[in-house]
């Protein structure tokens, strides 16, 4: 369990919308979390559900027609929220770095892999080439290639999608970041390979005390990777706990959704789907956004945004359905079942 | 590449030698016995094939590319070509030098500065130069900046060398050269547009690189590996452009060269110049595909090596 | 965190048992359904192609000069090829514009004697309207003189000539219009012929694949190796300059383009579940190429038709020019280029009316494919 100390990175009520031809899409609506030394956050929700856009904007590479819109990101006293382009050079790369979802598109397709990983070196840090090379050398060996030496001077054509994706957590390594945003690292991998990157970025937070951010889609691929998990929807985050909140203890219907939906060996039944699709976020619904393919659904969710409610210290989700006066609803039954078998299993793996 | 200079070369010489009347039709005043002498000495009185087997032959085995029958008697066809090929290559080769740095660096500009004033300013300008064909703006600057200004000679000035000569080229080259730049703008501009929209980029920057650190380094040479493919049909694109530009300002070149060939049935002359254009176009191909190794590995290696 | 849930906040004090009912337990929910009318291929594209106002512009530009191109020659009373050397190279009169001060039909006669300007048998009465620049050169007096030149090739006041005459005292609008219409044709017909070898050659190559299209393609790459001057003049040397062969000689090359990609658009389309489907009904070879392939390219082959048209026009004045195209006395706007070409320093406007014509054309035709290739593929949007 991650001790309560100052956070490293701070979000608060961040807002990012984009200028379509439609109108503006209100992409993140008011996120808050906060990022600890050392530790995984990961941030789960389907595609268009802001997470990247979250991400973009603190490394502030949003595209050019996003703006923020309102909120604060707290790095190390300083507000990246209002930061210029220049100011971001000494964050990107040398305390914050990204790994990208899609290893194949993310290196330049012409230029040496060992170069890639240098110029960040040399460009920003000043760093002479022998120095940089040998730097070089040494975060490939870390990323488990074979071979450097000769890895170094090959083409990313020349390397499978697992070894790209070990190049692409390299680079972001380079200047020995203190955040390490992963988007989607393995979702363009092999199911084999995707494992092993996991086991990468595990072994790696260890060793050099990273604290990450780990944008999935997929709550399957964080439960062994995630201290805290925050689930997104529609531009909000509508619950946040530990790993142990979310997997054992899920409070929000949308949360509930989700997990029923992960493909279980032992479940006989048949998968549930979420009914319905993401809203236009152009002009979200009045109330709260998931309300109209939410099940538990109450008169006040078509009305009034919920807020946050404090299930515990670490534990919080935003339904009507914490309220005291709202009726006692249980979480579906398949998945009820599905959380027992979890926690028997743990306790049988634990003797 | 051989085989096809070979069918065009073989299609080229049917084609002239199977035109209706004889080469020296119009020459009334020649006698019959003349025309026969004429006739034997250049092997016409021989059957088509025997002829082209003749012409293959010399062309092959002596470098002879036969001579001139009717505008240069008796002079070898290389070399009216040789005295004619310089100045059209001057101007074409210049045109084309000139026009591709301009237009990849209007190309970088609007595509970085995407929707700004200059990007539609660009984009006007390049709709323009690429419809309007280069003749009518050889019209324009010939009269505007030769004849009413005075700025430039109106035609060619070929007893001139050095500087003199290149300004008395200017106007023909800058005219040839509108359309290309044009081209290649428009097609470095989508292409780089695209490329910095790309996800190396983004990690090019996320890695700590400036913008223009970016840009230099990973949009620009990238964006430049598909610019081949307009090399080489704005290269044929000069060069016929440039049939026209030689009439108007009047530049002895090879444009010149082929209608006159034709108009005075000049054959061996009208076959080694449509040779000539093959070959330049056939090795344009060739160069760009050169140029392709050396700007992508990935053809260069070749195939993938996965391990 | 921020706006966390507290019993005490004023916001939330308002809200009473009832607001706190459920509401859809047991209602069925379903995948939302699209209620809008599904909107045909033709009419979405036309949409799209109507929001486009360059595109307007450039189809109301080609529309105007294609109407008169077919009524533009009836207009006036002269035939396109009626010479009348007492009318030669007259600059443009068009009688509605004169008062703007443009178009009246004057012209400046440089470095005329002073002393003749009284002359009435050289400059007839009336027909001085300005005098410039004099001086004295060599004992003379010399001076530029602005003439109606109308009167003063003692034409009467009431003959016109809208865009002038050329060097045998044809009437240029004429010539122009009728110009216009001839490379008009010559380029449409061109493309009509080069898309249809195209579509034919390749749906069969596309279609049957294998061999056949192997060598079908191997074909196309020989003739693609000649260079465009070398295959056309070889076709028009061969064939004479008529009208026939040079529309032919235009096509002869650019069906190669829109063959290729007629295949590509077979190749994509054929192992579609739909044509599968389609031909395990029982359709024929045909029926499969021309009813459920084709139709796909539709959007692509427009497009191509009209890149295509504005290259045609371009070639066809270029052949005028170096004089392997159509031979006056016919017209066409390359002809009348190349013969504007020989007067330009002397009577500049011979060529100004075809340059600006084959100028708005050729802009037009480019702006229309562009703004149909967004409105037919709106993925392709700002790429070239």
């Amino acid at each position: 369990m991650v001790e309560k100390e100052r956070p490293i990175l701070s979000v608060d009520d961040l807002s990012v919308s984009f200028r379509t031809y439609g109108g503006r899409v209100q992409a993140v609506r008011g996120v808050s979390f906060d990022l600890y030394k050392g530790e995984t956050l990961a941030i789960v929700g389907e595609s268009g559900s802001g997470k990247s856009v979250t991400i973009k904007a603190i490394l502030g590479v949003l595209p050019k027609n996003g703006r923020i819109d309102a909120g604060s990101i707290l790095y190390n006293g300083e507000d990246l929220a209002k930061f210029r382009e220049k100011d971001f050079h000494k964050i990107r790369g040398k305390k914050i770095s990204l790994v990208f979802q899609d290893p194949f598109s993310s290196l330049n397709p012409i230029m040496i892999v060992g170069k890639q990983i240098t110029e960040a070196l040399t460009l920003s840090l000043g760093m002479d080439k022998d120095k940089a090379k040998a730097r070089a050398l040494e975060l490939l060996h870390a990323v488990g290639i074979p071979d450097p030496e000769t890895r170094f001077y090959q083409y990313p054509f020349q390397l499978s999608g697992g070894m790209r994706q070990r190049i692409v957590i390299a680079i972001a390594l380079a200047s020995d970041p203190e955040i390490l945003i992963c988007d989607e690292p393995t979702t363009a991998l092999d199911v084999t390979i995707q494992a092993r990157i996991l086991d990468l970025i595990k072994e790696i937070k260890a060793q050099r005390k990273l604290s990450i951010i780990f944008i999935t889609h997929d709550l399957g691929v964080v439960a062994n990777m995630a201290d805290r998990i925050a689930v997104m929807y529609a531009g909000k985050i509508v619950e946040m706990g530990t790993s142990e909140d979310i997997f054992y203890r899920p409070a929000h219907p949308y949360t509930w959704a989700l997990l029923s939906s992960i493909p279980d060996l032992d479940t006989k039944e048949e998968l549930v789907s979420i009914p319905g699709s993401p809203p236009n976020m152009i002009s979200p619904p009045k109330g709260d956004a998931f309300a109209v393919r939410n099940k538990y659904a109450l008169e006040l969710d078509f009305e009034e945004e919920p807020p946050m409610f404090r299930i515990s210290d670490t534990h919080f989700a935003a339904t009507w359905l914490l309220h005291p006066n709202a009726p006692k609803v249980e979480m579906p039954e398949i998945l009820a079942e599905r959380i027992r078998r979890y926690a028997e299993e743990k306790l049988a793996n634990a003797r | 590449m051989v085989i096809t200079l070979f069918i065009i070369i073989t299609i080229g010489f049917m084609v002239i030698r199977l035109m209706p009347g004889s080469m020296y039709a119009d020459d009334a005043d020649m006698t019959a016995a003349q025309m026969e002498i004429l006739r034997a000495k250049y092997h016409l009185d021989k059957p088509i094939p025997v002829q082209y087997g003749i012409f293959l032959r010399d062309l092959v085995l002596k470098g002879d590319w036969g001579t001139s029958i009717k505008m240069y008697i008796g002079v070898p066809v290389f070399d009216v070509l040789k005295m004619k090929i310089p100045v059209s290559m001057y101007n074409n080769l210049f045109s084309l030098l000139i026009s591709l740095p301009i237009g990849v660096l209007l190309g970088i500009i609007a595509a970085v500065r995407k929707n700004s004033i200059v990007d539609y300013t660009t984009s006007f300008m390049v709709v323009i130069f690429i419809s309007v064909p280069s003749f009518i703006f050889a019209t324009l600057l010939q009269y505007y900046a030769a004849f009413r200004s005075g700025w430039f000679p109106i035609i060619y000035e070929a007893s001139a060398t050095g500087f003199a000569k290149l300004h008395s080229l200017t106007l023909p080259i800058i005219a040839l050269s509108l359309g290309p730049i044009a081209r290649v703008t428009r097609y470095l501009r989508a292409e780089l547009a695209e490329t910095i929209n790309s996800d190396f980029m983004l990690l090019a920057r996320t890695k700590g690189l400036t913008e223009a650190q970016a840009i230099l380094r990973h949009g620009i040479r990238n964006s430049l590996v598909p610019l081949a493919n307009v090399v080489i049909p704005m290269f044929t694109h000069i060069m016929s452009g440039s049939m026209v530009i030689e009439r108007i300002f009047s530049i002895p070149g090879m444009g010149g060269l082929m209608v006159s060939s034709i108009n005075n049935t000049d054959y061996p002359l009208t076959l080694a110049v449509l040779i000539f254009y093959s070959v330049v176009s056939l090795v344009t191909v060739l160069v760009v595909d050169l140029a392709y190794g050396v700007i992508d590995p990935r053809i260069r290696i070749g195939g993938r090596h996965i391990e | 965190m921020s706006n966390v849930y507290s019993p005490t906040d004023p916001r939330f004090a308002h809200l009473g048992p009832e607001k706190f009912r459920l509401r859809q337990t047991d209602a069925v929910l379903l995948d939302a359904k699209f209620e809008t009318k599904p909107i045909g291929f033709f009419r979405d594209a036309a949409m799209r192609f109507a929001k486009s106002k360059i595109s307007i512009v450039a189809l109301i530009a080609i529309s105007i000069i294609g109407f008169m191109a077919i009524v533009g020659p009836y207009m006036t009373p002269y035939g396109y090829n009626d010479q009348n050397l007492d009318y030669i190279n007259l600059p443009p009169k068009i009688p509605a514009l004169a008062r703007f001060g443009i178009f009246q039909g004057t012209r400046v006669l440089q470095n005329r004697r002073v002393d003749a300007l009284s002359d009435t048998s050289r400059y007839p009465e009336g027909s001085i309207i300005r005098i410039d620049n004099r001086r004295v050169m060599g004992g003379v007096e010399l001076c530029d003189v602005t003439v109606d030149y109308y009167r003063y090739m003692g034409i009467d006041d009431d003959v016109y000539f809208l865009f002038g005459t050329d060097y045998l005292g044809r009437d240029l609008w004429t010539r122009v219009w009728r110009g216009t219409r001839v490379s008009l044709i010559i380029a449409i017909v061109s493309v009509i012929c080069n898309v249809s070898i195209g579509l034919v050659y390749g749906s069969i190559a596309g279609y049957y694949g294998g061999s056949i299209d192997m060598t079908m393609m191997r074909i196309t790459e020989i003739i693609d190796a000649m260079p465009d001057v070398v295959v056309v003049t070889l076709f028009i040397l061969y064939f004479g300059s008529g009208l026939i062969s040079i529309i032919l000689a235009l096509a002869v090359k650019n069906w190669i383009g829109t063959a290729r990609m007629i295949r590509g658009q077979f190749y994509r389309f054929k192992n579609h579940e739909y044509v599968l489907a389609a031909r395990t009904l029982g359709a024929n070879d045909a029926r499969l190429m021309f009813r459920h392939i084709l139709p796909n390219s539709i959007g692509p082959i427009i497009t191509r038709a009209m890149i295509a048209i504005p290259s045609a026009i371009f070639t066809e004045s270029f052949l005028a020019y170096i004089g392997l195209g159509i031979r006056a006395p016919e017209s066409s706007i390359g002809v009348l280029l190349s013969e504007g070409q020989k007067v330009l320093l002397y009577y500049p406007e011979q060529t100004f009316f075809p340059a600006v014509i084959i100028s708005i054309l050729m802009i037009g035709f480019n702006l229309l494919s562009n703004g149909l290739r967004d409105a037919f593929d709106p993925t392709q949007r700002g790429t070239e």
